[in-house]
């Protein structure tokens, strides 16, 4: 990667024994993460599996006749599955968004970065990039070997190869994030065609440059660097936080020795300093010197000491997932002030918002008044305001909705609607606008503005109601 | 990571590379364009701004896109002006 920045890479002084490359972020060494297996290295291959499997599948899955996962931007309608949103909506999302960083807050105090070690789209689509270029490259030493190297045709395709490969997959990942917003089989056969639209072809591009970019070039630097989680959520930390840790007291002092002998009698602890937990370390920290803020808790270095471990004839753990208070033999506390807190606040939110959208009215109603006059006198010499009706039926069938209108302010008793046909039908998921006017004989009227009240009736349901209050300009007769 | 503790007076503050700053600019700015942009189109419908400004014809989609960009032009813009007056006094004078 050090060839790839001449314009910066003056800036840094290099190292003359080890010439440390300039990255993206920092100068900085590439990190060469070295293929790992244990028990959290399948977690997270299954972590991987189960979310890129979501991310690509759900897209091509039906509900009802249309895409089960739908943002359609372009008709302002968002599906989930069995349910429409509108933009008037928002605000169930806003809420969401509330309850998504409270539980992650919630799943950080107790269990530390598991976000970051298994589940962030960073982590994910780097694991798949790193699977990708050890099937192309070979393993992290063949890797070390070849970038040493000076280049050569071999070395060429071999690298080329990689990135054609890291591309065309960026590009299908972009292409699935755009048919979340466009119909995918729409987009499909538009990119069939060759025919895509100048957006959605910009959009592609865009989010697969994106992925290219985060998961194939800067992977760990995204999280040290960039990612805002990862400032503040020590904050969430405290005693009894899951972490992952190095028993300096069992480890220390760490040495290499003959695999036979007593490390006690040698004056040795049972770290044979193999070094193997900072080679698979994704952000190319020592978790030996402690709990550092670069560490996404992806437990790589706790599989790999494991495996060490086990072949020394050494009990495992000695890199675990521990707390603070349990290293210290103190006793662990995972009910505490801050986890009940949380708890009841994610219970109320959550609960709150089921309770709000099983309570949602698929029917909204907007009164806009003609701006272009104040009021008009019929030939029978009645007052008339005009307005124009917006209703939106968000329901799945068709409903017809009776409009009434009445005064919101005394007096206004005589008020008279008309409308071009009394009875408005709404297609489902439709608008639909209608001019109406109300007319009322001038001597009721006590102000210059009053207020009257559009009220919208489903046929099929009379508890489905929806008001909207709009003013009513006319001259002031009496007094 | 690079050392950064240079302690001559001139040097106090460390040197951040000039990559850094640009991806320090343009990267909350997307962040916070993308709230706006989420924020002002669920105000406004597209439509109904291409109907007002007579710029009848453009489509939804593209009009969301040039939203997102004058948006992030416009947060990249306060993200640039920060990191330009973040500089201590001391050191504008003359070149260093």
């Amino acid at each position: 990667m050090s060839s790839n920045h001449p314009a910066t890479a003056d800036k840094t002084a290099p190292d003359p024994v080890d010439p440390a490359s300039e990255e993206i972020y920092a100068s900085h060494k590439k990190v060469y993460p070295r293929e790992v297996h244990g028990i959290f290295a399948n977690l997270r291959v299954l972590g991987v599996v189960v979310l890129l499997g979501l991310y690509y599948g759900v897209a091509w899955l039906s509900w009802d006749g249309h895409q089960a996962v739908l943002l359609d931007l372009p008709a302002r309608k968002f599906y989930i599955f069995g349910l429409t949103f509108w933009p008037q909506d928002f605000f169930y999302f806003a809420w969401l968004l509330v309850i998504a960083a409270l539980t992650l807050f919630y799943v950080t105090s107790l269990a530390g970065r598991l976000w970051c070690g298994y589940a962030c789209p960073q982590t994910v689509w780097t694991e798949i990039f790193l699977w990708i270029e050890r099937k192309i490259e070979g393993s992290r030493n063949q890797q070390i070997k070849r970038d040493k190297g000076s280049m050569t045709p071999t070395k060429f395709r071999i690298k080329a190869t990689k990135h054609l490969v890291w591309i065309l997959f960026s590009l299908y990942t972009g292409f699935t994030f755009v048919g979340y917003f466009t119909p995918i089989r729409e987009l499909t056969s538009a990119a069939m065609h060759f025919n895509l639209g100048p957006w959605e072809t910009f959009w592609i591009f865009f989010y697969g440059f994106a992925t290219y970019g985060n998961a194939g070039w800067m992977r760990e630097q995204v999280c040290i660097y960039m990612c805002p989680y990862a400032r503040f959520q020590s904050a969430m930390f405290d005693r009894d936080t899951l972490v992952i840790a190095y028993d300096e007291q069992r480890g220390e002092p760490r040495g290499s020795r003959k695999k036979n002998i007593d490390p006690r009698k040698a004056g040795l602890g049972d770290c044979v300093d193999c070094t193997l937990c900072v080679q698979v370390c994704p952000t190319g920290i020592d978790i030996r010197d402690g709990l550092q803020y670069q560490c996404i808790g992806c437990a790589a270095c706790i599989d790999v000491c494991d495996e060490v471990m086990d072949k020394m004839g050494y009990s495992k753990g000695l890199i675990r997932y521990t707390t603070e208070n349990t290293m210290q033999g103190k006793p662990a506390h995972i009910i505490r002030p801050r986890t009940i807190i949380y708890t009841l606040l994610l219970l109320a939110l959550s609960l709150g918002l089921v309770y709000a959208i099983s309570q949602r009215t698929p029917l909204q109603l907007d009164v806009l008044r003609d701006r272009n006059s104040l009021y008009r006198e019929t030939p029978q010499g009645l007052v008339e305001n005009v307005y124009t009706l917006k209703i939106i039926n968000m329901a799945d069938h068709t409903r017809r909705f009776h409009v009434t209108v009445s005064g919101a302010d005394a007096g206004l008793n005589d008020l008279r609607l008309v409308m071009s046909k009394p009875v408005v039908e709404v297609p489902p998921g439709k608008v639909i606008s209608l001019p109406v006017s109300v007319q009322i004989d001038p001597v009721e009227l006590r102000r210059a503005s009053s207020e009257v009240v559009f009220t919208l009736s489903a046929e099929d349901d009379p508890d489905l109601t929806s008001s909207r209050h709009a003013r009513f300009l006319g001259p002031v007769l009496s007094r | 990571m690079k050392d950064n503790t240079d302690q001559t007076p001139q040097n106090r503050a460390p040197e951040i590379p000039v990559i850094q700053r640009i991806i320090a600019v343009l990267w909350p700015s997307f962040l916070t364009s993308g709230v706006a942009t989420g924020l002002f189109f669920t105000v406004f419908d597209p439509q109904d701004l291409t109907m007002l400004t007579g710029h009848l014809g453009v489509s939804r989609m593209a009009v969301y896109s040039i939203g997102f960009f004058m948006f992030w032009l416009l947060t990249s813009g306060t993200c640039a002006l920060t990191c330009y007056f973040q500089r201590p006094c001391e050191q504008v004078k003359g070149r260093r």
